[in-house]
């Protein structure tokens, strides 16, 4: 990881964290933010995908992935802002939906780095495992208790975790293969 | 290409074209230094850092991939190691962005003009720059349909290489991530860099990707570039050795004057032809390194011992010299040479409208501006 990359990903960190701190003071107001921040990003994220697949990736053996890549994010941008008008309850879980999908991902990717004889699986099984269980865990709360804040606390909690996942991996070495 | 090419072959073909044990280690040493000669090497020194000639893992990792950092890793890796083909080719495919353009055109080729600017820079001047000269050329075979910059789009290929066996029977190649553990050559296994959806990350920097596929003169195989739109590449590495072998002793040979011309798709293929059947052994040779066999073959050539490399060989030279001295020293003039190459190739580069690599000013016609290290090309003019 680069200088550049590791002072990127502290300062998103942080501003994750200031975020979910805010949005814990203000619970009333929060899920618009959320909401806001996802749909902007994803969007903005998709259609870099686009412009990179017109411009570069087009001319490239197996560059159609960069195509999918871009409409599955737009879709699922486009979906965000519908589900938000509709209900907000739809929204919260759409997000711990998207926790579930991120420790899926995390935790085939410890499978995969275990199998190449990566270092780093370990960690990567564990940010995995633990995504996964807090997602399960405030759904189960949220459909229990019937109370929309619990889940808004909860994805709060998962937002801190993940940045400061993000700061520590920021300051972590990071073994990579270059050929010469 | 490694040090058993690098250094030890290169000995071989210096012998063989005429240069005396001495001078032959001298070229030897300078061709195999240039995967040697770091930032954080010349930092030590206290040389000037714009004449790093290769990159550590480290130096990469902190490298940033903005369009500064970019040109930084490109003019390295462009100008001693990746030397583009052809910096006006155009892409297969129709409508392309100018950034692909850019990009695509600096695949690495054999033969290309460059090359016979490279060869030609080094005439008349010390055995460094011909060291230098030398380990491009030897690249341009091995690292053929990659390029010296950061790029997904040029430098990843699909995954499915098969590695086609002496036999004519076809193995399957699996690539793995972990930079501890040696290529498993029994079961192809051979380790590359991690695959990322990145345009500038530097796991697509030359063949990483590829992983030491084609730093093995033995290898044969087949996949799919790129950027080769779809049509199947078949790489023979012990033919492009031999070429490669064959082209560096007729460019040592022009160097030490026994040719007016450098032509581009010359080969002394008879001066070998008494040892043709040693060569092609070691080429062959199924193994991680063919320094030993290498070695043997230039001490049966010379009647001398040859040393081991050892990077560390001129460094108190270097660093115990006076200032006004430094410049005279072996590293001095590898310094030298190596800020030669790069800015021709810069400026080739840049010429071409591509700005991938940097910017270039013509000293003659805008006087001295930029980085300053590029002052003892001007002072190397004057004395000429």
């Amino acid at each position: 990881m680069s200088k550049f990359k590791r002072i990127r990903d502290v300062i998103l960190g942080v501003f994750m964290i200031l975020l979910a701190l805010l949005m814990i003071l203000l619970p009333e107001n929060s899920l618009g933010i959320v909401v806001l921040i996802l749909t902007v990003s994803m969007f903005a994220y998709g259609f870099r995908l686009l412009w990179f697949y017109f411009t570069m990736s087009r001319h490239m053996v197996g560059g159609k992935a960069t195509l999918y890549r871009a409409i599955i994010v737009l879709d699922l941008a486009l979906f965000l802002v519908s589900a938000a008008a509709l209900s907000r309850i739809i929204v919260l879980i759409y997000l711990i939906f998207i926790f579930i999908f991120t420790g899926i991902i995390d935790i085939l990717r410890s499978f995969e780095a275990k199998s190449n004889g990566a270092a780093n699986w370990r960690f990567k099984m564990t940010t995995g495992v633990i995504t996964v269980l807090l997602a399960i865990g405030l759904i189960v709360a949220g459909l229990f208790f019937q109370r929309e804040d619990i889940l808004v606390y909860g994805y709060c909690i998962s937002l801190i975790y993940s940045a400061v996942t993000r700061i520590a991996n920021a300051f972590r070495k990071t073994a990579i293969v270059y050929i010469q | 290409m490694n040090s058993d090419f690098h250094y030890y072959a290169t000995y071989c073909a210096a012998i063989l074209a005429g240069y005396n044990h001495r001078d032959s280690l001298d070229i030897a040493y300078s061709n195999c230094f240039v995967d040697m000669c770091t930032k954080t090497m010349l930092s030590r020194i206290k040389a000037p850092l714009a004449a790093a000639t290769t990159q550590l893992n480290l130096e990469l990792m902190d490298a940033n991939t903005d369009i500064v950092g970019l040109q930084d890793i490109t003019r390295i890796w462009a100008s001693f190691h990746f030397l583009p083909k052809d910096l006006y080719a155009e892409p297969a495919a129709k409508h392309c962005s100018k950034r692909y353009k850019n990009k695509y055109r600096l695949i690495c080729g054999t033969n290309s003009e460059l090359l016979g600017h490279t060869v030609r820079l080094a005439k008349n001047k010390s055995l460094q720059a011909m060291g230098i000269a030398m380990h491009v050329l030897c690249d341009t075979w091995a690292h053929t349909y990659f390029a010296g910059t950061p790029s997904l789009v040029i430098n990843s290929p699909y995954n499915r290489f098969y590695e086609i066996m002496p036999d004519g029977t076809e193995r399957k190649i699996t690539f793995r991530h972990s930079a501890s553990q040696p290529d498993n050559l029994d079961n192809s296994i051979y380790t590359s860099s991690l695959g990322t959806s990145s345009e500038n990350s530097i796991m697509n920097l030359g063949h990483g990707r590829a992983g030491h596929l084609p730093d093995y003169s033995f290898i044969k195989y087949r996949y799919l570039t790129a950027w080769g739109n779809y049509e199947e590449t078949v790489k023979d590495n012990p033919h492009d050795y031999r070429y490669a072998f064959c082209q560096m002793l007729y460019a040592l040979k022009y160097l030490r004057g026994v040719y007016d011309e450098f032509e581009l798709n010359r080969y002394e293929f008879e001066a070998i032809a008494d040892i043709e059947d040693e060569i092609d052994a070691i080429i062959n040779k199924r193994q991680l390194s063919s320094a030993e066999d290498w070695r043997a073959l230039g001490e049966k050539l010379s009647g001398e011992k040859v040393e081991e490399f050892d990077r560390e060989k001129y460094i108190a030279e270097y660093s115990n010299a006076d200032e006004k001295q430094k410049d005279g020293t072996f590293l001095g003039k590898f310094i030298i040479g190596a800020l030669a190459q790069k800015s021709m190739v810069t400026n080739k580069i840049y010429s071409s409208g591509n700005k991938l690599a940097g910017y270039s000013i013509d000293y003659k016609k805008k006087g001295f501006h930029g980085i300053r290290a590029y002052r003892k090309l001007v002072k190397e003019g004057e004395h000429e």
